[in-house]
């Protein structure tokens, strides 16, 4: 198991140095240039020049770069062009949010996916195996914008179930900030005033955003339940008198899982960096609406920022799905 | 066994979200809240950094400047300072600060003040500190006289002061400065002024949160307003509908109708000074665009009436340029364009220029952009003018507007301060080529003679004669295609009261006098 996590650290630093290399390298090449949106949008042309001097905009390509990387290993970021705050605490504001609305969404997804996975492998070619597949198309083929705009007619404008907006009610006393999740720090200090509240608001854009990742998980589940179930040892377990359901989730779904586990792993990635759309939606406010933001901005540290936390959110997602694996399947072990 | 713990995971799940929904938030009946949507997160809230009108919303009711704008009036009124002189050279004035106006800490605003916040601007050296460049020295005279020297006449100035980028700063500011930032980095989320609001709380991503800064010298009627930040339209409208909201921005021109027959809500309609306009590339931009003749074919092809009423969906009027009606030196009679196709095929015609191509630069900026510009190219192939939509990101746009890469080009414009200087100098001076302001790339000898005197005498008749002098020669040229002046139009509830719009505070609120 350890040489795994070392190789995967080593490949972090070259995964880090080419993400920075290409989203620099692209950033710079883009016309447009940052200094042009802080002088606002009628500069005079010395203030220009001054704002393009106190940003380093003036120094060769290659200087810039190696300054942004001499920050990024002491741990600063750089300041963003925009909000005039460090990126790195810009992140740690807007990465909660996001993260926070991914497991709920991933929780969903694999909920009701595992679920209606197993059911359609069960019932093969059944009317619940067409209902079940066709709910779990409809995720992928709606787009989220679609989706979260009749979610919002109905579930909050006509029947005001749930909430249109935010992670929180205006007026709500917000939980002190300790890992960030609303629901987490809420129930940490026993608010479940606030507990419920961001409970609620998270739920529409949850299951909007996992409704997206469900299908895959759905396809990967019974794909691989359909595989599992035709085994002979599944045969002889049935044939010995063993339950039905109790055949399948003990038995069948096992060993089922273990390469459902890689889809999920990817989703779970998917989710991270694609829940811009939905945050925009759902005023939720994340990383992705930052970064949007930001790109509007030519705010360069920020958008770097934004995508090596992403891809390194990554790297340690798929290190995590390779080590469940060894944990799933003894046979991986040597 | 685990079938059964399905069902009571379910059963829990549709409790707890029974328990939710049940409890409705209806906090719509406090008087003492306000609610505004915005469209978008303020950048940086630094009054001597930010050159951002959603930063402004924010900053606007948290500092004071000397002077303030009277009403809805674009003229200025005494505000930190009861009184001031100025030199009859024009470049020295002179203010008299009222006294016992006090910072949210509870500190006096005072000369140093006044003195620190303009050279931390300048200092900073961004956006603001282009405006400010014309201050020579600040002088302290005693605790409540401060001394502006201008390096020359510039009447405009006491205008300028009453723009959000006058805000006076809290000197105690240095305390939180770090690696030299001259406190950039805390004022960029935190507020240190002597308006009558303070920002207490901001939720980045979510909200703003005002609450009456305790030291104020003025009392407002509303305890707290709270800043939303609201992506989506569709939830806006809803919201406002609900009565989350008091009043929503950002809705489209074209659900404004139907926003405005919602119960409870009213559309605020006021004379804006802001214009949409074309720039005409002149010195950069392709030969024909050279030629006065094209250019006014080109005037007269627009057809501007179904403009206004199918794009701005009726929320505009014509702009009779190139100053807007509302601000001095507005002329009605100014030479106008009217929409002639056989006129402007002849122009083209008798240019030698037909069949030229044009390509017309915008982005998506404005939502209604892309109608304008459809619009445009099928009014110009009307009269045999070719023209090639190049859509853009709005920071490219930026850039080609600056360096003149483009023929066409749509634009928005509003002044910073009530002066015609923000028009007649910014778009026609020949030294302001490019984002400066002068975007056609326009070069006259005799309009740059006119304007620059106009600039720097004091006397407001004589300015406003040597500004129509010019703006005949302007007109006449077609430097710029003046399309039309917008409407401000603002959907809140019926609620609100005692708004003012002033038009040189696009977008920006007077917080103080509001009740609901």
């Amino acid at each position: 198991m350890w040489p795994i996590i070392r190789n995967r650290l080593i490949m972090l630093v070259f995964v880090v140095f080419g993400v920075s290399f290409i989203t620099f390298l692209m950033s710079n090449v883009i016309p447009g240039d940052p200094a042009r949106m802080i002088v606002g949008p009628r500069g005079d042309q010395a203030t220009y020049q001054r704002i393009r001097e106190q940003l380093g905009l003036n120094d060769p390509l290659y200087v810039q770069y190696v300054d942004y990387m001499k920050g990024i290993f002491t741990g600063d970021l750089g300041t963003s062009i925009r909000t005039q705050q460090p990126v790195l605490d810009d992140l740690i504001t807007y990465f909660p949010a996001t993260l926070e609305l991914v497991i709920y969404a991933f929780l969903f997804a694999i909920f009701f996916g595992v679920m209606i996975g197993v059911i359609t492998a069960v019932k093969n070619n059944t009317k619940w195996d067409y209902i079940g597949r066709f709910f779990s198309i409809t995720g992928v083929s709606l787009p989220v914008f679609l989706s979260g705009l009749i979610f919002i007619i109905i579930f909050y404008g006509k029947l005001g179930w749930f909430p249109g907006s935010g992670r929180i009610d205006l007026f709500m006393e917000l939980p002190p900030r300790i890992t960030g999740l609303y629901t987490v720090d809420s129930l940490l200090v026993g608010n479940f005033e606030a507990f419920k509240n961001s409970l609620w608001h998270l739920i529409m854009p949850s299951i909007i955003l996992g409704y997206v990742q469900l299908s895959t998980i759905v396809r990967q589940v019974r794909s691989s339940m359909l595989d599992v179930l035709n085994q002979e040892y599944i045969r002889t377990a049935k044939a010995n008198g063993l339950s039905e359901w109790f055949l399948i989730i003990r038995y069948a779904l096992r060993n089922a899982l273990i390469p459902v586990i890689t889809v999920v792993g990817v989703s779970f990635g998917m989710l991270l960096g694609g829940a811009v759309v939905t945050e925009m939606i759902f005023n939720w406010p994340g990383m992705g609406k930052y970064v949007v933001e930001s790109i509007g901005f030519l705010d360069f540290p920020a958008i770097m920022g934004f995508t090596l936390l992403i891809s390194v959110g990554y790297v340690i997602i798929n290190l995590i799905v390779d080590l469940l694996y060894i944990v799933l399947d003894p046979r991986v072990r040597e | 066994m685990k079938k059964h713990l399905f069902f009571v995971v379910l059963g829990i799940l549709i409790l707890v979200l029974g328990a939710c929904s049940s409890e409705t938030q209806n906090d719509q009946g406090d008087k003492n809240r306000l609610v505004i949507a915005i469209s978008a997160e303020a950048g940086t809230l630094d009054p001597g950094v930010s050159m951002d009108n959603q930063a402004w919303k924010i900053t606007y009711p948290t500092y004071e400047r000397l002077v303030a704008y009277d009403g809805d009036k674009t003229t200025v009124k005494p505000a930190l300072a009861k009184d001031w002189e100025i030199s009859d050279d024009g470049k020295t004035y002179t203010f008299f600060l009222n006294e016992g106006h006090k910072f949210a800490d509870g500190t006096e605003v005072d000369a140093e003040a006044v003195k620190f916040s303009f050279e931390r601007t300048l200092k900073i050296g961004k956006g603001p500190s282009g405006l400010y460049s014309i201050i020579d020295n600040i002088e302290v005279v005693d605790p409540y006289t401060v001394k502006f020297e201008l390096k020359n006449a510039f009447p405009p100035f006491i205008s300028t002061l009453a723009a959000n980028y006058g805000a006076i700063v809290n000197p105690k500011v240095m305390e939180h400065e770090k690696d030299g930032d001259l406190g950039q980095g805390y004022l960029s989320a935190n507020t240190m002024g002597s308006g009558p609001y303070q920002l207490e709380e901001y939720n980045k991503g979510q909200y703003y949160k005002l609450t009456v800064n305790p030291h104020s010298a003025v009392k407002p009627n509303i305890d707290t307003v709270y800043f939303r930040i609201s992506s989506d339209v569709s939830e806006t409208r809803i919201s406002l509908e609900k009565g989350e909201i008091d009043i929503a921005e950002g809705i489209p021109a074209d659900q404004l109708d139907e926003v405005g027959q919602m119960d409870g809500v009213k559309l605020v309609q006021k004379p804006s000074l802001l214009v949409d306009y074309v720039y005409m590339n002149i010195g950069k931009g392709t030969d024909a665009l050279k030629s006065k003749e094209f250019r006014q074919g080109i005037s007269h092809a627009i057809d501007y009436d179904s403009i206004i009423n199918e794009t701005m969906q009726g929320f505009a009027s014509r702009f009779v340029g190139p100053v807007p009606e509302g601000l001095w030196g507005h002329n009605p009679d100014s030479k106008v364009y009217e929409y002639d196709v056989d006129k402007a095929k002849e122009l083209i015609q008798a240019s030698g220029f037909e069949g030229a191509e044009l390509d017309l630069l915008y982005s998506d900026n404005k939502p209604y952009w892309e109608e304008l510009a459809l619009t445009i190219q099928s009014n110009l192939e009307q009269v045999g003018v070719k023209v090639n939509l190049t859509k853009v990101a709005y920071p490219t746009m930026r850039e080609k507007i600056d360096i003149g890469e483009f023929d066409l080009c749509v634009g928005v414009w509003s002044p910073d301060y009530g002066d015609p200087y923000m028009f007649m100098n910014y778009w026609f001076d020949s030294d302001n080529w490019g984002l400066a302001g002068n975007r056609s790339f326009y070069a006259n000898d005799e309009v740059d003679q006119l304007i620059r005197k106009a600039a720097t005498i004091s006397d407001q008749a004589e300015r406003e004669e040597l500004y129509k002098q010019a703006q005949e020669i302007i007109n006449e040229e077609a430097v710029y295609i003046y399309i039309d002046q917008q409407q401000f139009t603002l959907p809140m509830s019926e609620d609100v009261k005692g708004f003012v719009y002033n038009p040189m505070l696009e977008g920006i609120y007077n917080l103080a006098e509001m009740t609901k």
